[in-house]
């Protein structure tokens, strides 16, 4: 067996160290070969010896948080077959042959081409104006009763920015903690691309209730927002932006999300009808649309006091 | 013939009985203050009153007059709630009913023994002729207020008499005099200071020739009674107003139903033109005010509105005066019943062509879970189409039966015209 590595894992890049033949020792304290300054970690903790006939041998030197190898406290262990895990004190580490094979490389967020969306930086300004911009759209759609500049610079500044300055700063510092790595430019692409998806689907939504005479569109949007498109955006980062292991991403982008989904399912009133079943309110379908374009005919007086008459009673509350 | 017998008789028995010279308040009180009653709602639990209201002797001397609302808790919790009367001497017994008009808020109860003689009453005095109403306000002992009869009020479908004292409650199912002593009518309701309500007396002579001789027996259900009387009185007065004439109100660009019935009134609701103001904003709301007092929830049903809102711009694009049209397009029935009470809204959409325009129209509707057949309907229809107008009908009917609903809805928009 060739030279052997020692795989410690940390917080962000995990560090290895190459094990020479002979007595390497593990510690915390400062005349160790491998220095691990964790205080669970004892001043002399691990002692591994690599014979000359390949043998690999592990002895335990501490008396609080004895050494670990596959989860089994050790005094001395002779090592058959590589990897094997190690626990030192609350350090996780892995002893490895030098010849181990290491994952794929996995490509910069944009595959580095140049005009990619998660590339160059001005693709996360251009996106952030192109949030405004909608955002200000917004505003001066619904702006009917008297529509003011100063008021559509508070909008922009009050709402927008601050919301999406909020989701960035908020998730560029979970990302800090998880990775040890500030991406705030991608994370900045990645907002403006999720709060544009929902200015868009928005739209679709309002649309489709009015081309089918339902609110399911709405509904559906309203749940598939929080339940999948929130959760899936944030696994996707997780998984090609910060390039965690995809079940890693998959948990930690539930994790992230929830905060955000619960409340708001919660909220909803498809949620609140399974608590109070009962309203007083005619839950009729309001929504006007200008292009006016609907799947329903179009019915004469007559037929549709003739279909009203086949109209169900409405249902008691529990 | 039952019923022209009796009314000769009453005239009969007013023209005999009547002094030949006025009688002042304080004869009338007199006259009348062993005939007045408390009419007390007690609760079986506590033996303590529930709701108090006035009642006077009417028929065969064994039979008192009061409202429905007094002793309306009586129809919802039978089990829980009793009638008692206490007279101006202190005698007491306990009560029965023996007949209800719900639609113009009368009861008709009865004692296990004579209580003496029986009220005459008579038909209305002329227009601002004093008039004398007796109760007991507030449950502090025997009153007469005075004043002037208003006449009979058609936009109550002539069911009310405007009376310009001061009702109190608890004076609620007490006599209202003329200044012959003899009834005219039935204290009812109040509006504020000096405007009450009187129902006249010829409903309650109807109420007590159409009684029979005993009182209810437990095996009628008074809620299905009660919803029988009310849905009678709207279908009625639906295919009344169906018959009528409708004339036309002209809003902007359509001719629409105008003042459907004596009962109804119409106001102008349309906003201030302001100069920061986009849009301009039209409004006629109209209503009848001949409700039914239903329940002790204080719930009034047999209430008809209907509202046009025409709206239009000269300077908001299409897609700003969508979101304007939208957000206004939210009418509700402005009632609250509770859970208990009514069903939710069961609703659908239509698309339907009136006078060569598309409606987006809504029809909702919502029952009473205790009164079989009575239903509250919501109707609404947008305009659309246009990119700079836009127009609501919303027409509201509460206690009805649906199905006799529907005509009402399909004359209005037959009688919707469109001028290009």
């Amino acid at each position: 067996m060739d030279a052997l590595i020692l795989e410690i894992s940390t917080r962000g890049l995990h560090r290895y160290e190459a094990l020479a033949r002979g007595v390497t020792r593990v510690g915390r304290a400062l005349d160790n070969d491998i220095i691990l300054s964790d205080p669970t970690v004892a001043p002399h903790h691990l002692q591994i010896l690599h014979h000359p006939d390949d043998s690999i041998e592990l002895i335990n030197l501490a008396e609080v948080n004895p050494t670990r190898v596959d989860a089994m406290p050790i005094d001395t262990q002779h090592i058959g077959k590589l990897p094997v895990n190690i626990e030192i004190g609350r350090v996780h580490a892995q002893l490895l042959p030098r010849d181990y094979p290491v994952a794929a490389t996995r490509s910069l967020a944009g595959n580095g081409k140049p005009n990619h969306l998660f590339g160059p930086a001005y693709w996360a300004l251009v996106l952030a104006l192109l949030c405004l911009l909608a955002s200000g759209l917004d505003f001066y759609a619904n702006a009917y009763s008297s529509f003011k500049w100063i008021e559509l610079v508070k909008h922009l500044l009050r709402e927008t920015t601050l919301t999406i300055g909020a989701f960035v700063l908020g998730l560029s510092i979970l990302e800090r903690l998880l990775v040890n790595r500030w991406e705030i430019q991608q994370m900045l692409t990645s907002v403006c691309l999720v709060y544009l998806l929902f200015m868009g689907t928005n739209l679709l939504a309002d649309n489709l209730d009015y081309l089918l005479s339902a609110h399911w569109p709405s509904g559906l949007l309203y749940f598939g927002w929080y339940l999948v498109l929130i959760p899936v955006a944030i696994f996707l980062y997780l998984l090609h932006i910060s390039h965690l292991p995809r079940e890693r991403s998959i948990l930690l982008a539930l994790l992230i999300a929830s905060p955000i989904a619960l409340p708001a399912l919660l909220q909803s009133p498809q949620m609140q009808a399974l608590f109070d079943n009962f309203s007083n309110a005619a839950s009729y379908h309001n929504q006007l649309s200008y292009t006016n374009w609907h799947l329903h005919d179009e019915v004469s007086i007559a037929e549709f006091i003739e279909q009203a008459k086949a109209m169900q009673p409405g249902k008691p509350a529990d | 013939m039952r019923a022209s017998l009796l009314a000769i008789s009453l005239v009969l028995a007013w023209a005999f009985a009547a002094p030949a010279s006025a009688l002042d308040s304080r004869e009338i009180y007199q006259l009348n203050e062993d005939r007045v009653f408390q009419v007390r709602v007690l609760n079986r639990e506590t033996g303590k009153k529930s709701s108090i209201g006035s009642g006077f002797i009417v028929g065969d001397g064994q039979q008192l007059a009061t409202n429905y609302h007094v002793i309306s808790q009586v129809i919802q919790e039978p089990e829980l709630f009793y009638i008692t009367f206490v007279g101006s001497d202190g005698s007491e017994g306990e009560l029965s009913l023996q007949g209800l008009d719900v639609a113009h808020d009368l009861a008709l109860l009865r004692a296990e023994q004579a209580l003496g003689e029986a009220i005459i009453m008579s038909p209305l005095p002329p227009g601002g002729a004093p008039i004398f109403a007796m109760g007991n306000p507030l449950d502090l002992g025997l009153s007469i207020a005075v004043g002037t009869n208003g006449g009979i009020l058609n936009q109550t479908d002539d069911s009310r008499i405007l009376f310009s004292g001061s009702l109190n409650p608890g004076m609620s199912g007490g006599p209202t005099f003329d200044d012959s002593g003899a009834a005219i009518g039935i204290n009812v309701a109040t509006a504020r200071n000096d405007i009450s309500f009187i129902v006249p007396s010829r409903f309650l002579s109807d109420l007590i020739e159409q009684a029979s001789g005993e009182a209810y027996d437990d095996s009628v259900d008074m809620k299905a009674e009660v919803a029988r009387q009310v849905l009678a009185y709207e279908s009625r007065y639906i295919e009344q107003v169906l018959a009528e004439d409708w004339p036309s109100l002209e809003l902007r660009q359509f001719k629409l139903p105008g003042v459907i019935s004596p009962t109804v009134r119409c106001w102008d609701n349309s906003s201030k033109l302001s100069t920061l103001v986009q849009y301009k904003r039209y409004q006629i709301r109209c209503s009848n005010q001949n409700h039914v007092y239903l329940d002790a929830d204080n719930q009034f049903v047999g209430r008809l509105i209907y509202e046009y809102y025409w709206l239009e711009t000269d300077t908001l694009n299409p897609i700003q005066f969508y979101n304007l049209y939208e957000s206004l397009n939210k009418d509700q029935i402005d009632t609250k019943p509770g859970r208990d009470i009514v069903t939710n809204f069961n609703c659908d959409t239509w698309f339907v062509e009136v006078s060569s325009q598309q409606f987006k129209s809504n029809l909702c509707r919502r029952e009473y879970r205790d009164y079989p057949g009575m239903s509250d309907m919501l109707f609404t229809a947008a305009l659309t189409g246009h990119a700079d107008k836009g127009f609501f009908i919303t027409l509201i009917a509460t206690g009805v039966d649906f199905d006799s609903s529907l005509p009402l809805i399909r004359k209005f928009l037959e009688s919707t015209q469109w001028t290009p």
